[in-house]
C-alpha cells in the first residue's frame, strides 16, 4: 500500500526537509502493514504473553521458552497468502525459507515444521492447481533444507478459490545459554551473508498489505523466488556460527529488505548506522531504491565484533557463502545509507521502525447475524450415508496425500508422526526421553460465523491435541489472517479473534509469545475470505515412550468418551456437507472443562490407563471414533445413548456436535474402575460406550438400535483416499 | 577405534542422523566429514547419506558425482573399505557408474514419505551380513527422484549375481523389477533408497513395523570386528 498524504507529511515533519526518492521507498516499505502492524498493534496488546518460562516474548523474529531447565524452544508462525495466491510454488516455498530463517535468528537449530493451509475447493480448477503447487512448494523447499514437515492443519472452503491462506510455522532448538541475543554496539560490522540480492519480491511487504489486483500478473514481481540449497548452508554456516560463539546478534532480511533488518536493530538498541549499499553483492545491476527494498530470499544479516570478523568470514567461506561487509553501527540513532560515496538516505532510526500507530474503528457487518441463527433441519433419511458423507469430506478425511509429500522424518526425532495422532511428537535427541508436542489448529468456519468464541475454540483445540498425547502445554504463537484493516466490517472479524485468543490464553494460562498479522486477504471483488486465526502450540513431555498415539490399539479394550455432548450443530462439518448450511451458533468454549478433562488424562496417563486417545473436534463423536479405528485397522462396537449429554434429543446431535472439551479414550481392559474413580474425584461426566473389537466391523448403536452397521476396511477406504481422488 | 565417515556435501541433510545411529546402536566411532576434507586412508567405511546434494541442480547427485570427493570414493573402495550410499547417496553412487542403473523421478510425480516393506535377496558382504536370504524387513522412505531404472539384459546379470532390496507389497515410485536397492556383486557398495538411519530405533519404528535399518548397522559393526 503506498504511503498515505498524511504520512508524506508526517516524514517531512520527521526529515525537516522533502525526503529523496530512496527514502520514500523506505517508508513505504517499513511503514507497509505487513512489516510495522500499524493497524493491529493496540488490539495485539490484549494477548498475555508472560509467564516464568517465557524467554523471549511477541516483538523479536521469533519466541523462546525454557521448556526443560536450560533447554529452550524457539517458534514462530508466519504467513505467506499473497505470494502463494499468485505463484502458489514459490510463494509456499518462500513462506517455509522466511519462517526458517526467523528461528534461525536465535542461534536455534531448526527441528520441525508445520503448514496451515486453508485453501479453495479441490474441484475448481483455479483452486486446484493452487493446492498442488502449494503443496509441491512446501515439499520441494522443506525437504531440502533437512527440516521435517511434522504437523498442521488444512480446510478446504470455497471462498479461498482465489485467494488462500498459507501459514507456516518453525520450531528451534537451542540451549538457553546459546540464544543469540547479544546487544549491538557502535563500532560492530554488518555483514549481509547468502544470497546475492536480486530484482524479486520489490516492495513485497507492501504487495502483502493490500488486496490482490484483479490482473494477478502484474504482481508477480513482488513474488520472490527461493533457493533452499541456499537455505541449507545458511542453516549449516549459523549452527557453527554458534557453536563458536562469534556472533552477537543475528537477523533476517524478510519482509521490507535491507531496511527492515536494520532499521529495527538500530531501533531497538539506539543505535546509528552508515551502510554503503555499491559493498553489496548484487545478483544484476540495481538502483540504490532497489537494493534498500528489494526481498531476495536467503540473506542474513549477521552482526560480528571486529575481533572476530575474520572467524566468521573464514567459516563462510568453507561453506562457499558470498557475503558483503557493509558498514558499521554508531552512536548517530539515524541510519545514513551511502551509494558510491554519495548520501543517498539519513533518516532517524526510531522514527523509521516505529510508525504511529492507527486506530482503526470496527463493527459487526450484516453478515454476522448468521451466527446467531436458529437452525431447523429434517433428520437424514440414511444415517449410514450421513456417516460417510462427512468422514469422506476433505476437512475430514486423512491429508496422506499432502503430508506424504514432506519429508516427516528427517532429523530422525519424529516419534508421532502424521496422521498417527492428534500431535506430532519429537524426540529433543539429548541423551534423555524428553520431548516436546506440537500441533496447529484453526476452524475457518468457526471464525467466520463467530470470531470470538471460534478464535477461543482453535486455542483450546490446540490445548487437547496436545494434552491428548501425552504433553504438558506450555505456550503459543497465533497468526491472524483478516480483511481489511481499512473497513471496519473487517476489522471487526480480526478485533474479535484477538480477544477470543486472549480470553482463552488467560482461561488456560497460557502465554503467546509470537505472531503476525496479515490482513488485505480479499478476493478481487473487495469480499474478505473466511477469517481464520491460527493457533500453533507447544507442549513438553518427561518420556516420549509413554506419548499416545490415536489408533485402537488392544480389542477387548474400552471406549471411553470424556466430556458432556451438547447439541451443538451451528457451523458443524455435518451441516456443511450433508446440509449445505454454513450457519448457526458455534459450539461454546469450556476452559474450565478444558483444564479438568486436561487434568483428568494427565493423571490417567500417570496410571498407565491409557492406550490410545483422541480428542472430538470437527466431525463430532461418530468421527473421532471412527479415526481411531482406521487407524488402528481394529473394529468397535459402541453404544452412543451411553455418552453424557446434555438437552440432546436427536441421534445427528450426538453423532456430528462439535462441543469442545470432549476425548475419546482406550482403557486397558483392567484399568476401568480406576478411571471412573478418578473421573468422579474430579466430577468430569464420562461414558463408557462400547469396546474394541477383532471382527472387522464399525458398530454404532443407540438405545439398542444398530444405527451404524460397516465395513472397517469400507471406512478406512472412504476415509484415507477421499482427498486422494479429489487431487487425482 | 574403528571410525566411519558420513560425507557431507552441500546440501546433505541426514548426516548427523546417520553419525547419531552408528553412535547408539553399535560401538563404532562415526564423523561427519566436510567432503573438501574427506581421504578415505583415515577410515574404515564411508557411508554417504541423504538429503539433497547441490539442491538436486543437473540431476540428482550428479554434480557431486563429479567432485574430487567421489575420486575418493574410487580409492577406498580400491582398498576394500565398504561404502553405503542411502537414498541421495546412492543417486550419487549410481551417478558416479560405482552401480549400475540410472534414478528419475516417482512415476507419481511427486516426493513421497512412507515405511514400506522390503524383501533382501542374495545378502552378502559386510552391510547384509546379519540378513538371510528372503527375509522381509520395513524401513521409511523419502524421494522425490527413487524411480530405479535398469534395462533387462543388466537385470538378469544382476539377478544371478548381487545382492538386491526389493519393495514388497507395493512398488512405491516405480522401480523396475521393484528394486528399493542393490549392491556391488561382492556386496562392498551397497546403495539404497530407503533410510537404515531411520529404522534403527524402536521409538521411532510405527506399531506393527519390523526395524530394518539395524541389521544393516548391526551387521557393519560385526563386519568390521570380524570381517566379512
Amino acid at each position: 500500500m503506498p504511503l498515505t498524504q498524511d504520512e508524506i507529511k508526517t516524514i517531512e515533519r520527521i526529515l525537516g526537509r522533502k525526503p529523496t526518492q530512496e527514502e520514500l521507498a523506505m517508508f513505504e516499505a517499513q511503514w507497509s502493514e505487513h512489516c510495522s502492524y500499524k493497524s493491529s498493534k493496540l488490539l495485539l496488546m490484549w494477548l498475555p504473553t508472560k509467564a516464568s518460562h517465557v524467554i523471549i516474548g511477541p516483538g523479536r523474529d521469533a519466541g523462546a521458552i525454557e521448556a526443560f531447565p536450560g533447554i529452550a524452544i524457539v517458534f514462530k508462525i508466519e504467513s505467506h497468502n499473497h505470494p502463494s495466491a499468485v505463484d502458489p510454488y514459490n510463494g509456499a516455498a518462500t513462506g517455509i525459507g522466511g519462517i526458517v530463517r526467523d528461528i534461525l535468528t536465535l542461534g536455534a537449530k531448526p527441528i520441525a515444521l508445520l503448514d496451515l493451509l486453508y485453501l479453495g475447493n479441490p474441484k475448481d480448477h483455479h483452486a486446484n492447481w493452487l493446492i498442488r503447487n502449494i503443496v509441491k512448494g512446501i515439499s520441494d523447499y522443506g525437504n531440502r533444507i533437512g527440516v521435517p514437515t511434522v504437523a498442521g492443519d488444512v480446510w478446504f472452503d470455497s471462498s479461498y478459490n482465489r485467494q488462500p491462506l498459507v501459514n507456516v510455522a518453525c520450531i528451534g532448538l537451542v540451549s538457553k545459554q546459546k540464544i543469540v541475543n547479544d546487544k549491538p554496539e557502535p563500532g560492530d560490522c554488518i555483514i549481509i551473508a547468502g544470497n546475492d540480492t536480486g530484482r524479486d519480491g520489490l516492495l513485497g511487504s507492501s504487495f502483502a498489505s493490500r488486496p490482490l489486483s484483479s490482473d494477478t500478473d502484474k504482481d508477480i514481481g513482488a513474488v520472490q523466488v527461493g533457493n533452499p540449497l541456499m537455505e541449507k548452508l545458511i542453516i549449516d554456516f549459523l549452527i557453527e556460527l554458534v557453536e563458536e560463539g562469534v556472533i552477537k546478534y543475528i537477523k533476517d532480511l524478510g519482509g521490507g529488505g535491507l531496511t527492515t533488518a536494520i532499521s529495527e536493530v538500530m531501533a531497538d538498541h539506539n543505535l546509528g548506522a552508515e551502510i554503503h549499499l555499491d559493498k553489496l553483492h548484487l545478483r544484476e545491476d540495481l538502483t540504490p531504491i532497489e537494493i534498500l527494498v528489494s526481498e531476495s530470499q536467503e540473506r542474513m544479516l549477521l552482526i560480528v565484533n571486529e575481533n572476530n570478523l575474520d572467524r566468521v568470514k573464514a567459516i563462510l567461506n568453507k561453506y562457499e557463502i558470498p557475503y558483503s561487509v557493509i558498514g558499521r553501527f554508531d552512536k548517530s540513532r539515524r541510519l545514513r545509507v551511502f551509494f558510491k560515496d554519495e548520501l543517498v538516505a539519513d533518516i532517524p532510526a526510531k522514527e523509521l521502525a516505529k510508525p504511529h500507530v492507527i486506530r482503526r474503528m470496527y463493527r459487526p457487518p450484516i453478515e454476522a447475524l448468521k451466527g446467531l441463527r436458529d437452525i431447523t433441519i429434517p433428520l437424514p433419511r440414511d444415517m449410514q450415508q450421513a456417516f460417510e458423507m462427512v468422514l469422506s469430506s476433505p476437512n475430514v478425511a486423512s491429508k496422506r496425500w499432502i503430508y506424504e509429500q514432506y519429508d516427516y522424518e528427517v532429523g530422525i526425532r519424529t516419534v508421532i508422526k502424521p496422521g498417527q495422532g492428534d500431535a506430532a511428537v519429537l524426540r529433543l535427541l539429548d541423551g534423555t526421553k524428553r520431548g516436546i508436542a506440537i500441533k496447529g489448529d484453526a476452524n475457518p468456519r468457526y471464525t467466520y460465523l463467530d470470531p470470538f468464541r471460534g478464535a477461543a475454540n482453535s486455542v483450546a483445540e490446540c490445548f487437547r491435541n496436545l494434552v491428548a498425547v501425552g504433553s504438558e502445554p506450555l505456550a503459543i504463537v497465533d497468526e491472524l489472517n483478516a480483511g481489511n484493516p481499512e473497513k471496519p466490517t473487517h476489522f471487526w472479524y480480526f478485533a474479535r479473534m484477538v480477544k477470543g485468543i486472549a480470553w482463552m490464553c488467560d482461561e488456560l494460562s497460557i502465554p503467546v509469545v509470537g505472531g503476525k498479522v496479515s490482513f488485505y486477504n480479499e478476493n478481487e471483488y473487495g469480499q474478505q475470505v473466511k477469517p481464520v486465526a491460527t493457533i500453533v502450540g507447544v507442549g513438553k513431555l518427561v518420556n516420549i515412550e509413554k506419548a499416545k498415539s490415536m489408533d485402537f490399539k488392544e480389542p477387548g479394550s474400552y471406549i471411553v468418551v470424556v466430556g458432556i455432548t451438547y447439541p451443538e450443530l451451528g457451523g458443524s462439518e455435518y451441516l456443511h456437507t450433508v446440509h449445505g448450511i454454513d450457519e448457526g451458533e458455534i459450539p461454546i468454549p469450556r476452559p474450565v472443562a478444558e483444564l479438568k478433562c486436561a487434568k483428568l488424562l494427565q493423571k490417567l496417563m500417570k496410571h498407565e490407563a491409557l492406550l490410545s486417545a483422541h480428542d472430538v473436534s470437527v466431525g463430532g463423536l461418530a468421527t473421532s471414533i471412527a479415526e481411531m479405528s482406521v487407524q488402528g485397522m481394529l473394529g468397535v462396537d459402541v453404544d452412543l445413548s451411553k455418552a453424557p449429554i446434555r438437552t440432546i434429543s436427536r441421534l445427528d446431535e450426538l453423532m456430528f456436535s462439535e462441543s469442545q472439551a470432549r476425548y475419546i479414550l482406550e482403557i486397558h481392559e483392567g484399568k476401568l474402575n480406576l478411571v471412573l474413580k478418578e473421573t468422579q474425584d474430579l466430577g468430569i461426566e464420562v461414558g463408557v460406550l462400547g469396546k474394541v473389537v477383532d471382527n472387522g466391523k464399525i458398530i454404532f448403536r443407540y438405545l439398542g438400535k444398530t444405527i451404524i452397521d460397516m465395513d472397517l476396511q469400507h471406512v478406512h477406504e472412504v476415509y484415507t483416499k477421499s482427498l486422494d481422488k479429489l487431487m487425482r | 577405534m574403528t571410525k566411519i565417515a558420513v560425507l557431507k556435501f552441500p546440501g546433505t541433510n541426514c548426516d548427523l542422523d546417520v553419525v547419531h545411529v552408528l553412535k547408539t546402536t553399535t560401538n563404532l566411532d562415526a564423523e561427519v566429514i566436510w567432503y573438501q576434507d574427506f581421504r578415505a586412508r583415515k577410515f574404515d567405511a564411508v557411508v554417504i547419506p541423504g538429503g539433497f546434494s547441490y539442491g538436486d541442480w543437473l540431476r540428482a547427485g550428479a554434480i557431486a558425482a563429479q567432485t574430487k570427493a567421489m575420486g575418493e570414493i574410487r580409492v577406498a573402495i580400491d582398498m576394500g573399505l565398504p561404502v553405503l550410499g542411502i537414498c541421495n547417496g546412492f543417486q550419487i553412487l549410481v551417478e558416479a557408474t560405482l552401480l549400475p542403473g540410472a534414478l528419475l523421478s516417482n512415476e507419481c510425480g511427486y516426493f513421497v514419505c512412507k515405511w514400506v516393506r522390503l524383501r533382501v535377496r542374495r545378502p552378502r558382504g559386510p552391510w547384509l551380513i546379519l540378513l538371510e536370504e528372503g527375509q522381509e524387513i520395513d524401513m521409511p522412505i523419502a524421494h522425490g527422484k527413487g524411480r530405479y531404472y535398469i534395462d533387462e539384459d543388466t537385470y538378469m546379470k544382476i539377478a544371478s549375481t548381487s545382492p538386491t532390496i526389493e519393495y514388497v507389497n507395493e512398488n512405491p515410485n516405480g522401480s523396475s523389477f521393484n528394486l528399493a536397492g542393490l549392491a556391488s556383486p561382492n556386496g562392498l557398495v551397497l546403495g539404497l533408497m530407503p533410510h537404515p538411519e531411520r529404522s534403527a530405533e524402536e521409538e521411532l519404528t510405527p506399531r506393527g513395523k519390523i526395524p530394518g535399518g539395524i541389521y544393516i548397522w548391526k551387521s557393519i559393526e560385526l563386519s568390521l570386528k570380524r570381517g566379512w
